[in-house]
């Protein structure tokens, strides 16, 4: 029998990474609360910190962090005094990534950023492409785009729900909301034959046309979830557990907002006006009627309705999209700069010969290009950053993700707060890991 | 003893392995895009309480079966391994998607090709993400493997292991190479 | 042979400039901002290049707090949208550089800031004084790249471990990654087993959970 190994014995020890949660503690020891340093409210409270004292460590595997994000916190009684996050636990390096893959083939990763909204990205990715090596897209195309866009944030937003309120407490609604979601899910299926990584988007248009079926499917998802949101709505507006638990929980003010850079709904629950579908709009968003819901709060409560207003004004939205929809070709066609269509490349060699060479080395914007273009994805600004060196693959592709910038405001929200209110500020600032650990 | 009362003669093995299998306590270890799927797979549409799993449990000390849905990076890989160890035996693994079972699409530095390089998986599921149908066809393979599975005493006392033909499935048990049918009617007249 | 027939996948060398980009926004002119900067502070813009009417401001690094301290100041650029660094690699000197993509709420504009880093002496200063937002985008830039921020509070990796030593975003790192530079867990733990994640860090003797069988091989 072999001898148990002394603590302190740092390299035998089974204790994950034990160099990096060294530094994480040294972090939280050494970290000014971000309350004490901007709101001038004193902490930590304590005369015997032995008495009350706590570091506890919560995730990377925990149901309530949406994946997995590592809170390390100190308590002083319930209240968290200091907050330090720890995030990286799905990192995989898809800027690295991008840069050995060519503009078409980089899509489909793309799906696997923001997991809950996949076709957002597809569509930022696409856009982002498009701006670089100047390609115009179609009218149908960008319509399209636009529903299914539309689409893709209910989605998001319906898992948000859910989850949330799976997290307060109420298991019924997490089922609910998934219904919901397998109805969209039933759509994309339909639209793209997956259930939801759907790279259905292609640079220089779509992969393919809406099928009747499909557009039917959308009415009638779009006629039906418009009373069920409004019924949750009644549900919860008024809910005295829901509105307690959120009411004045992570108070965020406006100028603070800005400053931490959250976007998205929080963003807009603090009251700034701010959603890329306005600010410099894309797509067709300039021609139809809209409004985005804003609140001034900052609490979760109003993070909370900002989202299901959204989802509201999503479905208004699709059904303008549906009544203008145009007819149409849906990719551009030029074949430097879109894949021909499927009729092409089966029946003339010039059409395969362009399909292959589109797979092989794809669009290869000018040398030295270099442009950013964001969407208003359902969790906020989501943006490409990218630079050619004149081939078919990016030099460099950054990726600006919202939940990365949400989450960092999420460390100083949470201080000051009683160990419950965890699961409700991770659930109300809507982190997504994948995209968040890029 | 009169004629209604029946009796079955089986083996504790049986009997444990039947309600092992039946009861199956995922630990949902939802990493990335699979675990979307495998909510589906819990929710409404595919509801896996028909199979006796529906009773997810995030403590590893209350499950017996792990499922790892996402792509493993190596920072996460020793968190899962500690989960994995937490739990308590008998316990079983299934690789949900193409990421988990062999890294997929996620070919780069940060990501272990395939969770099975620092623990055992007992069945990998394809696709990315599978379908909900997959992860319960999974499931199933899972309770077919419990059902067939010997405690090591009988083991080591019989000296050798019986070939055991492969049982239909579903609710059939396979003991000692005979069929015994799960139902009332086989209990009435045994 | 027709025109259409050609090798259309040559890369283009150079943008041509006459072509106008159909996806150009009118939030990415700002053009009048890049002229305040010029006039305020004259040599501290080495450069000014547009492309798809985006302009990009390349600032020496001497001046990039001063730039930036007037942007949010007086400018009214206050939202810090996104900060990363770039590894240019086989262009000439310098090797690195760092953009920050600043965006004014008031009146709608969106600019680019770029500062070029050497490699040897790869530190900028850090902007987390001016936008708490920088925070974590610096600390991404310093995983990914390597490259220092000055005045960061707390300059940690983001992403990998401490116990990781590459930078992998550069573009000498091998996508695969090196071999043995991030340990899996052992096939069989050794040591007892805790609850504490932090026992290592602490260095003292956590509460056992349970003490783990020792494996055959072990
Ligand atoms: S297999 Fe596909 S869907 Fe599943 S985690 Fe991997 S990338 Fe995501």
């Amino acid at each position: 029998m072999s001898v148990a190994t002394p603590y302190h014995d740092r390299e035998a020890i089974f204790s994950f990474w034990p160099r990096h949660n060294e530094t994480l503690l040294k972090r939280l020891e050494s970290k000014d609360a971000w309350l004490s340093t901007r709101r001038g409210i004193e902490v930590s409270r304590v005369e015997d910190a032995l008495e009350h004292e706590m570091t506890l460590n919560i995730g990377p595997q925990h149901p309530a962090t949406h994946g997995v994000l590592r809170c390390v916190v100190k308590l002083d009684g319930e209240r968290i005094e200091k907050c330090v996050l720890d995030i990286g636990y799905l990192h995989r390096g898809i800027e690295k990534l991008a840069e050995s893959k060519t503009y078409q083939e980089f899509m489909p990763y793309t799906d696997r950023m923001d997991y809950l909204s996949p076709y957002a990205n597809n569509v930022a990715w696409c856009m982002a492409v498009e701006k670089l090596a100047n390609i115009e897209v179609p009218d149908r195309a960008q319509w399209i785009r636009m529903i299914m866009c539309e689409l893709a944030r209910i989605s998001s937003h319906l898992l948000w729900l859910g989850v949330g309120l799976m997290d307060a407490g109420a298991v019924s609604v997490f089922l609910w909301t998934f219904q919901g979601r397998e109805d969209l899910y039933s759509i994309f299926d339909e639209v793209s034959g997956a259930r939801f990584t759907v790279s259905h988007s292609r640079i220089g248009g779509l992969a393919t046309d809406l099928s009747p079926t499909a557009i039917a499917m959308i009415r009638d998802f779009a006629t039906r979830y418009e009373e069920i949101i409004k019924g949750w709505q009644k549900l919860l507006n008024r809910n005295r557990i829901w509105i307690d638990r959120n009411r004045d929980i992570g108070v965020i003010s406006k100028e603070e907002a800005i400053e931490l850079g959250l976007t998205g709904p929080n963003l807009r629950g603090s009251g700034v006006p701010y959603d890329i579908r306005i600010f410099e709009p894309y797509l067709k968003y300039n021609e139809v009627d809209f409004t985005i819901p804003i609140r001034e709060e900052g609490d979760c409560l109003a993070r909370y309705h900002i989202r299901v207003e959204e989802m509201l004004e999503s479905i208004r939205i699709i059904n303008q999209c549906l009544d203008r929809l145009p007819e149409g070709p849906i990719r551009t066609d030029d074949a430097k700069k879109a894949y021909p269509s499927k009729d092409e490349v089966y029946y003339s060699m010039e059409g395969m010969i362009h399909d292959f060479m589109y797979t092989e080395t794809g669009v290869a914007p000018p040398k030295g290009a270099a442009s950013y273009h964001a969407i208003e994805s359902p969790k906020g600004e989501l943006g490409f950053y990218l630079e050619s060196d004149g081939t078919g693959c990016p030099w460099r592709a950054r990726l600006n993700a919202p939940s990365f910038t949400n989450l960092q405001g999420l460390e100083s929200m949470m201080e000051g707060h009683p160990v419950a209110d965890i699961v409700v500020l991770i659930g109300s600032i809507d982190p997504v890991m994948g995209e968040a650990d890029r | 003893m009169n004629s209604t009362t029946g009796y079955l003669t089986t083996t504790v093995d049986a009997v444990v392995n039947w309600a092992r299998s039946n009861s199956l306590m995922p630990m949902p270890m939802g990493l990335a895009c699979c675990a979307i799927e495998m909510m589906a797979f819990g929710g409404p549409k595919y509801d896996v309480g028909r199979f006796g799993s529906e009773a997810m449990r995030f403590s590893p000390r209350q499950a017996d079966l792990m499922i790892i849905a996402g792509w493993c990076s190596y920072k996460m890989s020793h968190a899962i391994r500690r989960v994995w160890d937490q739990m308590a035996d008998p316990k079983w693994c299934i690789a949900m998607g193409a990421c988990a079972s062999s890294g997929g699409m996620h070919r780069c530095y940060g990501v272990v090709q395939g969770v099975d390089n620092f623990m055992p998986v007992d069945v990998y599921i394809p696709g990315c993400p599978p379908r909900p149908e997959a992860v319960i066809h999974a499931l199933m393979d899972i309770q077919e493997k419990i059902r067939n599975e010997y405690s090591v005493t009988q083991d080591y006392t019989s000296g050798q292991k019986e070939i055991v033909e492969l049982s239909a499935r579903p609710g059939s048990l396979t003991v000692e190479g005979r069929k015994v049918a799960l139902d009332a009617s086989s209990l009435a007249d045994a | 042979m027709p025109e259409t027939l050609k090798f259309h996948f040559t890369p283009v060398d150079e943008a041509r400039a006459e072509e106008k980009n159909v996806h150009e926004k009118a939030s990415t002119n700002v053009a009048d901002t890049v002229e305040v900067l010029q006039g305020q502070f004259p040599g501290a813009i080495a450069k000014v290049s547009v492309y798809a009417g985006e302009y990009t401001a390349f600032v020496k690094r001497e001046s990039l707090l001063q730039v930036c301290t007037a942007l949010k100041e007086t400018l009214g650029f206050t939202y810090l949208v996104d900060l990363a660094g770039v590894d240019r690699f086989c262009e000439d000197a310098p090797r690195y550089e760092v953009y920050y993509a600043i965006v004014n709420l008031d009146t709608g504009k969106r600019l680019r800031l770029k500062v070029l880093v050497d490699e040897e002496d790869a530190v900028v200063p850090s902007l987390t004084g001016l936008f708490k937002a920088a925070d974590w985008n610096e600390r991404e830039c310093y995983d990914m790249l390597g490259i220092r921020f000055e005045g960061h509070p707390d300059l940690r990796r983001m992403y990998m471990p401490e116990d990781f030593a590459y930078h992998p975003q550069r573009k000498e790192f091998p996508l695969l990654g090196i071999p043995g530079s991030l340990p899996l867990p052992p096939r069989v733990p050794e040591g007892e087993l805790t609850m504490d994640p932090f026992a290592a860090a602490r260095s003292g003797s956590p509460a056992k959970s349970y003490q783990e069988p020792k494996g055959e091989d072990a």
